[in-house]
């Protein structure tokens, strides 16, 4: 009679939880690793104690509490999970590419957490992934900050949900392209561009002044004034100009960089990052001053005019010049290594180990406003953390386990090959995609070039 | 099975009655055509009737006067003017009531678009965003894909205007004599789904979604600056769009969403939009949704699911000797299809009372992919309830249809065996109190070989499925000598009615008939080459268009020409 | 790890402008040639073991002696105390020199039009003085082999040395007709064709091979008669393949398509190599029965299926190796080929282990090509492509001190080098006004 109550009892919490969709959060005790902390150095031999999906204590001989499992991580490298600070991995949907500013479109909208990229950039020791709108738009739709709490079905799991809001923005060829070439509109050049942006914030700060007027008239008595229109575009603007929300902006050329930063001054936004950059080290000192950085690739150039005068050397440049810059992917493929991805600033600049380290775990977190939560392993943080057999900095390194507060999604030992899903009631032959398109920054674009598709294969 | 194209051809006792459905206006003739009914009084006597899902089956006698039900039970007394049907070996359910169909709908033209067109802000009604538009203006009651619904039993279904993101209101229709308007209510619903525009804002489903929640908080803002404007002076007149018109009962909680949803994560889209606005809504089309159900119980969201299930080529095309590694891999696809068809027995364990929808089905796969669900776990009440009173409820017209009732509309399908049972097939379907009869296959036996005669040359009715539903005419085949000749009437591809041309090439060979004939068809001539294997006055075969494909056929020698004894 | 980064740097700062010429600031740094004594290095020879403090003379081009205690008072002695040499890797399918910026069609010449082409030569197209070349350069990688894109038979590749002015001083003596071998898979996310449009396609595309492969038999049996035929560049090129003058270089990746490959070849009796080879890990003991070496890559990939293990891209070498495959490693990239070493390591960790995957990028490619005589290792009398490292290559912590190509020494500089010099420490810094 007793056992059945628990029984019941179990059962009924369980479902409590269900009901609530509180995000699992776990306990464990990682023992003997080399703990890179990211922000306090390399602790040698050391543990790190998580209870309920936060690290209680960091440091040697710590006791597991009972019930708490116990890894032994001797001769292995712990470090904060990885965080990439630019992808499109978990999104059905990545462009509404129809007009030249879609502030109002939320990429919460259509998170997807079945997408098996998600597990397969735990893999990679990835924990946390801005799922960005597409580039197609100069200011494009609100992006959504993932943990990658693989194997839930609910998206909500999937979000952050103590992230701050960040919207997209597009400078250059793509928004150019397919807004000036494709459909004959602005913008087409970079001065159209910035007409965008310009005309955007103005139109914004006019919407609300009408709301504000609005909003005092309509108390008073007699009052004959009606509300405007609602309109979730400008709003999302004002947004920004209320700085609520955090620009992360596609971008490549110095000049359109530096435009963009005069425009922010001018408007008086200063949460600002850039993204792609890859001719941030021209205004590395401006970016430095103004912004809160640029989150870059490690090495590549040359697959479009806008980025041919680029450098390897970009990374190494913006860190010194003391920008905070991060290394992101922007791929689902990328996104796999981006531990190697960040030790390429050694080859090409020669940065230290912790700063390499730093751009891909606090550095992109700051850049995303979630710097107090994640991106270091310290006391009171959120426990994402990947065990790698390896230095994370060395080509040789390999990730064997991921947690996301606390609880393992990624073991190299256990986890089983087929992680889909969902599977198919209805195909016979699974499909063979030869060259996966990895990039999707313009996908959802294709319907504005049917003729020239080959142009989507290096569209960043 | 095969059936008779409307009840114009074949049922007398239909044709009884229709003088009490439209009201003929006085022009002082009586009825020089014999068709006029002598009675609207019908009884069916000694049938197995199902009541309301869930209770056992009872032999007892339906009563219907004038379209509506008047009694039910074993000892009720008939009157005289009633007719008498004997039903013996019939069971009676419920009629079916289709939670959101598109039969006989067809989509109105896209509007031309203007000279400055700018694809980032598109005119609504090119953006697909139209709540004005009613199902009623893009249904027609006589199309063939209604005659193939009725003829699965369905009496009552909700229409759905076919267009964008916000393709108009439905209405509920019965689906009865053609002659009729057969519209029960409109107005019932707001058609919503998730698909982009094409080449244009919104143009995928993340747009869709953000301009949902424009059209609505400016429906609901537009409404507040109307009150104003009308009881103060002084107040800028608002701009009443046709899309805030429209939208308002649905803003004010009168007329629900009917917002399509394939999958779990449309679901969850569907059910954000609704907290997030305050709309009533119904969920359709759901296919894949074993992962929402405490969701979608929570939400108090109702459901029509796909009528439909998944097909077994996958599952029928698994070799035997293969790696261990395809073998997982078939595992995967197994485990997939069965929870595939297990979903709707969860539905049902879960509680939640959901219809079905038959947008984008066939009408003959229904009973099959129903009988398979329940194999899969769907008890056989919950299977009925789905089909007749929960739709009933989730549409709100519980009080005239859904049971077999008395005061109820006369809305029943008759079959020759328990309706979930493999062999039972549909005899008759009232609606509305109009009988329609439709033929009852033998089972086969053997393969044409023995004695069973195989002869070309006679009448033959026949129904072939195309993708644009199926349609059918009769073959007439005349034999002199060892020579064929004949006619096949079709429906007209130029407008109403029907066309015939003559036979070519017939060929008799074994079971085998095969023969062509042209048809005249935007001023060009498609050559229709038709051939299958007859086997006990049954033609089963396919009926080929160069360039289009071939489609199914199905033809029957007359004389089994009427079900009515 | 610091001590070396500055020597980099000194380094570096050794090749900085020295004197001012009218009108023109700096000086550039060209490649040049000499006799070159490496002094006192660990040599990594791939094939004969490791050297400890051991020199290398480097004259003519060639790699001239290996030795404890080599003397050439004439040579310029390079220090090598606490460096590592090794053989210049060799990355086996890249579009190197016939792209400069993918997105801009002016400038991209890896495919042509025609379905069968095997004509089209790249080593016509090859740009010396693309950007990339240096930029590939100083990552070690000094040899690559060029290969055309396209249809059924796209062109005849070639290998280049990444040093000189004109095609024919690059080239590294080994070419090969290429084939994509018809696919049934889906070539991307744009691929909408239906299953069975795919299966039509692949079964026409086959037929189309065969049918192709007739003609040229005919042409190379008429031709060897002596009869006088028309000319016919397609088959005269694929004549060779036939003649056992070139090798056949096979695109093909899916599992299937591997399948048929091998049993196409089968009877052909022709030189044949794979390349791509994506799921050759699936069918690895049928390559390995085939005999059929293997040049594969890109390592750092996504697996070709949904439902793979998520290495699977990274373990494919590692596992072809082990069922006795010989696997050379490729980018299959145009402007960061310098990745190669990397994608070589992740082989290593993933199961290749790092011996072999050395020889994937080095003796493997060399073998396979057909000229191991002249490069792929550090032995006397071979080709002096050399790097000189601070550590394994393969870590991008290490730096490259020095590289050798054909015997001359290469500059350390390049755009991507040049702009970080220009801009680490940019002046003016801020706006002052």
């Amino acid at each position: 009679m007793k056992k059945l109550n628990y029984f019941l009892a179990a059962l009924l919490g369980l479902s409590l939880q269900v009901a609530e969709a509180q995000t699992p959060k776990g306990s464990v005790l990682i023992k003997n690793a080399t703990v890179i902390t990211v922000t306090n150095g390399n602790l040698e031999n050391s543990d790190v104690l998580v209870q309920d999906g936060i690290i209680k204590q960091i440091g040697q001989n710590l006791n597991a509490p009972s019930g708490v499992q116990t890894i032994d991580a001797t001769g292995k490298y712990l470090m904060p999970g990885i965080i990439d600070a630019h992808s499109h991995v978990g999104l059905d949907v990545v462009n509404e590419a129809t007009s030249p500013i879609v502030a109002e479109v939320r990429m919460k909208d259509v998170v997807n957490p079945y997408e098996v990229g998600l597990y397969r950039a735990l893999a990679g020791g990835v924990t946390i992934s801005h799922a960005m709108h597409g580039s197609a738009n100069v200011v494009g739709g609100q992006n959504a900050t993932l943990k990658h709490r693989w194997g839930s079905s609910d998206p909500a799991d999937i979000i952050m949900q103590d992230a701050p809001r960040t919207i997209k923005f597009a400078l250059g060829e793509n928004p150019t392209r397919v807004h000036g070439r494709g459909n004959g509109i602005q913008p087409r050049s970079r001065m159209g561009v910035e007409a965008i942006l310009r005309n955007g914030f103005n139109e914004a700060l006019q919407y609300k002044k009408a709301w504000e007027t609005y909003n005092a008239a309509k108390s008073q008595k007699g009052n004959t004034m009606v509300a405007p229109e609602y309109d979730e575009r400008l709003q999302t603007l004002v947004d920004i100009l209320d700085g609520k929300i955090i620009i992360h902006c596609h971008s490549y050329r110095a000049d359109e960089i530096y435009m963009l930063i005069n425009v922010a001054k001018d408007f008086g936004i200063s949460k600002l990052v850039f993204q792609h950059t890859n001719e941030g080290f021209k205004v590395a000192p401006e970016i430095a001053q103004y912004t809160m950085g640029a989150s870059v690739f490690a090495d590549w150039w040359a697959y479009k005019f806008e980025v041919y005068y680029s450098t390897a050397f970009n990374a190494a440049i913006l860190q010194r010049n003391g920008a905070i810059t991060s290394i992101n992917s922007d791929s689902a493929e990328l996104i796999r290594h981006l531990y190697h991805e960040a030790a390429k600033t050694q080859r090409y600049g020669g940065l230290t180990d912790e700063e390499a380290l730093a751009m891909i775990t606090i550095n992109p977190a700051k850049q995303l406003g979630i710097d107090d939560k994640v991106g270091s392993l310290e006391v009171g943080k959120q426990a994402d953390m990947v065990i790698f057999e390896g230095h994370p900095l060395s080509s040789y390194a390999v990730p064997q386990m991921t947690f996301v507060d606390g609880i393992k999604y990624f073991d190299i030992k256990t986890d089983k090959d087929d992680q889909r899903q969902r599977v198919s009631p209805t195909e016979m032959v699974e499909e063979v995609m030869l060259t996966e398109e990895n990039h999707r920054c313009m996908q959802d674009t294709e319907f504005l070039f049917e003729t020239a598709n080959a142009l989507f294969h290096t569209n960043h | 099975m095969n059936m008779k194209k409307t009840f114009l051809k074949a049922s007398v006792l239909g044709l009884l009655i229709t003088g009490l459905i439209s009201v003929q206006s006085l022009f002082a003739q009586s009825d020089p055509t014999g068709k006029k009914p002598v009675t609207s009084t019908y009884a069916i006597t000694n049938a197995t009737v199902f009541t309301v899902p869930g209770s056992p089956g009872t032999k007892a006698t339906v009563l219907i006067k004038d379209g509506v039900i008047t009694g039910v039970g074993s000892k009720i007394s008939l009157p005289k003017e009633a007719k008498i049907i004997s039903a013996d070996s019939l069971y009676i359910y419920p009629g079916f009531i289709d939670g959101a169909s598109q039969a006989g709908i067809t989509k109105p033209e896209d509007p031309k678009r203007p000279e400055n067109f700018v694809s980032s802000n598109p005119p609504d009604e090119i953006a697909g965003i139209t709540p004005w538009r009613s199902a009623d203006d893009q249904y027609s009651g006589s199309s063939s894909q209604v005659n193939d619904f009725r003829k699965a039993g369905f009496t009552i279904a909700q229409i759905v205007p076919e267009g964008g993101m916000i393709a108009g209101k439905a209405s509920i229709v019965v689906l009865g004599d053609e002659k009729s308007t057969n519209i029960l209510k409109n107005n019932t619903a707001l058609a919503a789904n998730f698909r982009g525009a094409r080449g244009m804002y919104p143009a995928t489903a993340v747009g869709v979604m953000a301009k949902f929640r424009d059209v609505y908080k400016n429906t609901e803002l537009t409404q507040q600056r109307s009150v104003q404007f009308t009881s103060n002076t002084g107040v800028v007149r608002p701009e009443l769009t046709p899309t805030y018109s429209a939208m308002a009962d649905v803003v004010n909680g009168q007329v629900p969403v009917l917002f399509t949803a394939e999958n779990d994560l449309e679901v969850r889209r569907a059910i954000s939009l609704q907290k997030e606005l305050g709309f009533k809504l119904i969920l359709t089309g759901l296919e894949e949704y074993d992962a929402v159900l405490d969701l979608i119980k929570s939400s108090g969201a109702k459901v029509l699911i796909q009528l439909a299930i998944p097909n077994d080529k996958a599952i029928k095309a698994q070799k035997e000797d293969v790696d261990e590694a395809t073998k997982a891999q078939y595992a995967r696809v197994k485990e997939a299809y069965d929870q595939a068809l297990a979903q709707a027995g969860k539905l049902e364990k879960a509680g939640i009372p959901f219809a079905f929808t038959t947008v984008g089905e066939k009408a003959g796969e229904i009973l099959p992919a129903l009988r398979k669900m329940v194999e899969a776990g769907l008890s056989e009440n919950a299977a009925l309830a789905a089909l007749t009173s929960n739709p009933a409820s989730i549409l709100g017209i519980s009080k005239i249809a859904g049971t077999i009732e008395s005061g109820k509309i006369a809305n029943m399908v008759l079959t020759t065996g328990p309706l979930f049972s493999e062999d039972a097939q549909i005899k008759h379907v009232i609606v509305d109190g109009l009988i329609y009869d439709y033929e009852i296959k033998e089972k086969k036996k053997g393969n044409g070989n023995g004695n069973g005669e195989v002869k070309a040359e006679g009448t033959w009715e026949y129904v072939s499925e195309t993708p644009a539903g199926s349609s059918g005419g009769t073959i007439t085949i005349n034999k002199s000598g060892s020579s064929y000749n004949g006619t096949i009437t079709y429906d007209n591809p130029g407008g109403s009615g029907s066309a015939s041309s003559p036979l070519k090439d017939i060929s008799l060979s074994g079971n085998n008939l095969s023969f062509s004939f042209d048809v005249a068809a935007g001023g060009m001539s498609l050559n229709v080459k038709v051939s299958g294997e007859i086997a006990n006055g049954t033609l089963e075969g396919s009926m080929s268009i160069a360039e289009y494909g071939s489609f199914t056929l199905t033809a029957t020698q007359s004389p089994t020409f009427t079900a009515n004894k | 790890m610091k001590r070396q980064v500055k020597s980099f740097f000194a380094f570096l700062l050794a090749f900085m402008p020295i004197m001012a010429m009218a009108q023109i600031d700096g000086e550039f740094i060209k490649p040049r040639s000499g006799k070159f004594l490496l002094q006192n290095a660990t040599v990594e020879t791939i094939t004969k073991g490791t050297l400890k403090n051991t020199s290398i003379l480097v004259e003519n081009g060639k790699i001239a002696q290996i030795g404890t205690s080599i003397s050439a008072p004439d040579a310029e002695v390079i220090d090598c105390s606490g460096l590592v040499i090794y053989p210049g890797m060799i990355d086996g399918g890249t579009q190197l020199g016939l792209v400069e910026v993918n997105s801009v069609p002016e400038t991209v010449d890896y495919a042509e039009i025609g379905n069968f082409t095997p004509n089209m030569q790249a080593l016509t197209a090859v740009n010396p003085n693309t950007e990339a070349v240096p930029v590939t350069r100083v990552s070690g990688v000094t040899t690559v082999m060029t290969v055309p894109q396209g249809g059924l038979f796209p062109g005849t590749a070639a290998l280049i040395n990444l040093v000189g002015y004109t095609p024919d001083q690059m080239y590294a003596g080994a070419k090969a007709v290429v084939m994509n071998f018809p696919s049934s898979a889906r070539r991307g996310r744009f691929d909408r064709r239906s299953d069975e449009d795919i299966k039509k396609d692949n079964e026409k595309a086959q037929k189309e091979a065969n049918e192709i492969w007739e003609r040229a038999k005919s042409y190379h049996e008429l031709s060897q008669k002596g009869a006088e035929l028309e000319y016919y560049p397609e088959m005269a090129q694929l004549a060779k393949v036939i003649a056992g003058e070139l090798p056949l270089m096979i695109e093909v990746n899916a599992a299937s398509d591997i399948q048929n490959a091998i049993k196409w070849v089968a009877d052909k009796n022709v030189k044949v190599i794979f390349s791509g080879v994506d799921e050759g890990w699936r069918v690895a003991d049928e390559i390995a029965k085939a005999g059929i070496p293997v040049i594969t890559g890109p390592v750092q990939d996504l697996p070709t299926r949904q439902s793979d293990r998520y290495d699977a891209a990274y373990s494919n070498a590692g596992k072809m190796a082990k069922a006795g495959v010989k696997v050379a490693i490729r980018t299959n990239e145009s402007e960061n080929v310098r990745n190669l070493p990397f994608h070589a390591a992740f082989a290593a960790a993933y199961g290749l282990g790092k011996e072999e995957a050395w020889k994937a990028v080095t003796i493997y490619p060399a073998e396979i090509l057909g000229v191991a005589d002249q490069y792929g290792s550090i032995e006397q009398g071979k080709v002096a492509n050399l790097i000189v490292a601070t550590e394994d290559p393969f870590e991008t912590r290490s730096q490259i001190m020095h590289v050798f190509i054909n015997g001359y020494r290469i500059p350390l500089s390049n755009r991507h080098i040049r702009l970080y010099q220009e801009f680490l420490e940019r002046s003016p810094n801020l706006n002052t006004h």
